[in-house]
């Protein structure tokens, strides 16, 4: 550490590689958080999690009855032990609610005075984070598994939202409209997400055990299908329709350099793909088991060498080493199947959301040293008062005459 | 600073040079090009466990020791099972790329086997091309389709499956030649006009195998809690029908994640997955 800090100083080195190496070596060694805890709100599974890129500040949580809360999850320097506070929250109480489950909740990419809520109902709404109330809604036909918006595109405000039936829609969010839907899938779509280097990409993945890549900009149809063999015939059946998974595909993400992609399916395997051409990376990572009916979310860390994977399965999390495909650890904490993670780029931590209606925080473990001083010297203060009050209650009187 | 001993990434770690022997130091080279800067070496190809080897060709010669071949009387070549390199080489990547780089090579072949299986199986080519020259010497096959499928097929194409239009276009056989082949054990029929590449007589493997494989997890899920230390399994026998071996079915299991491994203080421990 201090070899590398005197490289950053002389100039030997980048400062980014500095930045890597201590981002890096935190990221490798998360723990449940023993002192940060976030407010208990949710009476209900916890099914999705989201915070916002503006400010990284704000943890959004949605859960399956329909409730969503935004925890303010700024850290105060000074205390060791805190508990992030929820700052709003729309209840049952609130008129435009959803009705049933949410299952995807994304602030908006640009600032957070809005964010987007998606769920079993079939609505999509879009809140104003500081009233609460929905600016506008969207209905559409089948239950909405998930809907992203692309963070690159600052002119544009297109959603994709997927849905149980086979296609995608894109709503435009300035004219409050479906501008098109993509065709291509046969079955529902569990998840969409937009490229993070390119504005006009989009990929989706469904229950159709394929995973297509779309250019909103292009009207015939998908770019390309990823297959998992690259071409070769391994299946039972000769007619090689070609399917990313032998499953059900639950999750997509991209890497946060949005050259690769990831994808998990319900045939226990996570898989690697070359974003540009489709690629399979054949990455082998060994069997992850996923009995989730709906989606989850996948996570990466961010700003890491290696680049970590963070993939929720049953109670546990697996986290893998992206491009070996080894695993690094299991993070075990949860009761019951984790729903969503979340990896705070800035901070190296982990927010993770499951059926136990908890979100647990995932820390790096550091030296301790200062946290210990801190501790100390609250107990101080404590056992100075603690002597006085003894004083002033002390029994006087002699217990040995009679 | 006081570190615990967690994970660290490899940039922290001191740079010792580990003498290495040649495969290891070729593994290990080709994982430095991976990354982009050659500072940051990927010591991740050591094994914990000193008896076995470390290099995926090692493991291969080692797992092919393992096959009885006197059990089956020189009837079926010696089959390996991709997932079991899995148990001994940790980075099942790296086992997949070198894998396929001796497939690609001509040393191995795969063959899936069954319809079920999802599963590989790796023979040797010189074991393979010796094992279908006895097995048609004794049937009444022309010696000339042999000697051309060995030599055109075997040796250039590396698929696990044909169809009729390489068959006839690429490597000129006729339908009755294909029809022999079929007769011979050689090729089986997928579909309408498709062919899986296979061993002759892997139907006697199968059974020993599929037996073997049900009587070891049944052991497994008979103990208390669904656990058993590996080196209590080793000594249990297996039942005559299962004639591959204690050892070789363990390194199935362990390869095809059927049971978790749990290293514990009085050895490994293996735990049945649900």
């Amino acid at each position: 550490m201090l070899h590398l800090l005197h490289q950053r100083e002389v100039g030997t080195d980048r400062p980014l590689a500095l930045q890597t190496a201590q981002s890096s070596r935190r990221a490798y060694s998360l723990e449940i958080s023993k002192d940060f805890d976030v407010q208990k709100i949710h009476t209900s599974g916890i099914t999705s999690l989201d915070v916002d890129s503006t400010e990284n500040r704000y943890l959004l949580s949605g859960s399956a009855d329909g409730i969503v809360c935004v925890h303010d999850m700024e850290n105060h320097n000074d205390v060791p032990k805190a508990e992030y506070p929820c700052v709003s929250t729309i209840g049952r109480s609130n008129r435009y609610r959803h009705k049933h489950s949410v299952e995807t909740v994304k602030w908006y990419p640009f600032d957070n005075g809005m964010f987007l809520t998606s769920g079993t109902d079939k609505v999509l709404k879009v809140w104003d984070a500081n009233v609460l109330k929905t600016a506008d809604e969207f209905a559409f036909s089948g239950v909405v598994y998930s809907h992203d918006m692309s963070s690159l595109a600052s002119s544009r405000c297109l959603v994709a939202v997927s849905t149980q039936s086979s296609q995608i829609k894109l709503i435009d969010l300035k004219t409050g409209s479906a501008t098109h839907s993509l065709r291509g899938h046969t079955k529902a779509v569990y998840s969409v997400q937009w490229s993070s280097r390119d504005e006009h990409i989009l990929a989706s993945g469904s229950a159709d055990s394929r995973v297509l890549m779309w250019d909103v900009r292009m009207a015939k149809g998908s770019l390309f299908i990823l297959d998992q063999h690259n071409g070769e015939t391994a299946s039972n059946a000769s007619s090689g329709i070609n399917t990313a998974h032998d499953g059900k595909v639950n999750a997509i993400r991209f890497l946060p350099d949005g050259l690769h992609l990831m994808t998990f399916g319900t045939d226990d395997r996570l898989h690697l793909w070359d974003a540009s051409r489709g690629r399979h990376m054949n990455v082998n990572y060994g069997r992850i088991d996923n009995a989730s009916r709906r989606s989850v979310r996948l996570s990466s860390s961010d700003g890491c060498r290696p680049p970590l994977a963070y993939v929720p399965t049953d109670s546990n999390i697996y986290v893998f080493d992206i491009f070996s495909g080894l695993r690094t650890s299991i993070l075990r904490g949860h009761y019951t199947q984790v729903n969503a993670c979340y990896f705070h780029a800035d901070r190296q931590e982990l927010y993770s959301g499951a059926n136990d209606r908890n979100i647990l925080i995932w820390t790096p473990v550091t030296d301790k040293a200062f946290e210990r001083q801190l501790q100390e010297k609250s107990e101080d203060q404590s056992a100075k008062n603690f002597t006085s009050r003894t004083a002033a209650t002390a029994d006087a009187w002699s217990s040995d005459s009679d | 600073m006081s570190r615990k001993r967690s994970l660290m990434p490899d940039v922290y770690r001191t740079r010792k040079r580990v003498c290495s022997g040649p495969q290891n130091s070729e593994a290990s080279n080709q994982d430095s090009e991976s990354l982009d800067n050659d500072e940051w070496e990927n010591d991740d190809n050591h094994n914990e466990n000193s008896n076995f080897p470390s290099d995926t060709k090692t493991a291969l010669l080692y797992l092919k020791n393992l096959f009885p071949m006197d059990k089956f009387e020189g009837r079926l070549p010696p089959i390996i099972l991709k997932h079991q390199i899995y148990g001994i080489i940790k980075n099942r990547t790296l086992v997949d790329k070198d894998v396929a780089d001796m497939r690609n090579s001509g040393e191995i072949r795969l063959f899936k086997l069954g319809s079920e299986a999802s599963e590989f199986c790796i023979v040797f080519t010189e074991d393979y091309k010796s094992h279908v020259l006895r097995f048609t010497s004794d049937l009444s096959i022309g010696k000339a389709v042999i000697d051309k499928y060995l030599t055109t097929v075997v040796t250039n194409c590396q698929d696990i499956c044909m169809n009729k239009q390489k068959m006839t276009h690429d490597f000129h056989f006729k339908d009755e030649e294909v029809t022999q082949l079929v007769k011979a054990g050689v090729l089986t029929v997928r579909d309408v006009g498709s062919w899986w590449l296979a061993i002759p007589s892997a139907g006697l493997y199968m059974k020993s195998f599929i037996r073997g494989r049900k009587a070891v997890l049944t052991m497994i899920r008979k103990s208390k809690y669904k656990e058993i230390l590996q080196a209590e399994l080793e000594v249990r026998k297996l039942p005559k029908v299962a004639r591959l071996g204690m050892t070789y079915h363990i390194h199935d299991i362990i390869g095809a994640d059927l049971v978790e491994c749990v290293s514990t203080s009085s050895g490994q421990l293996l735990r049945l997955q649900e």
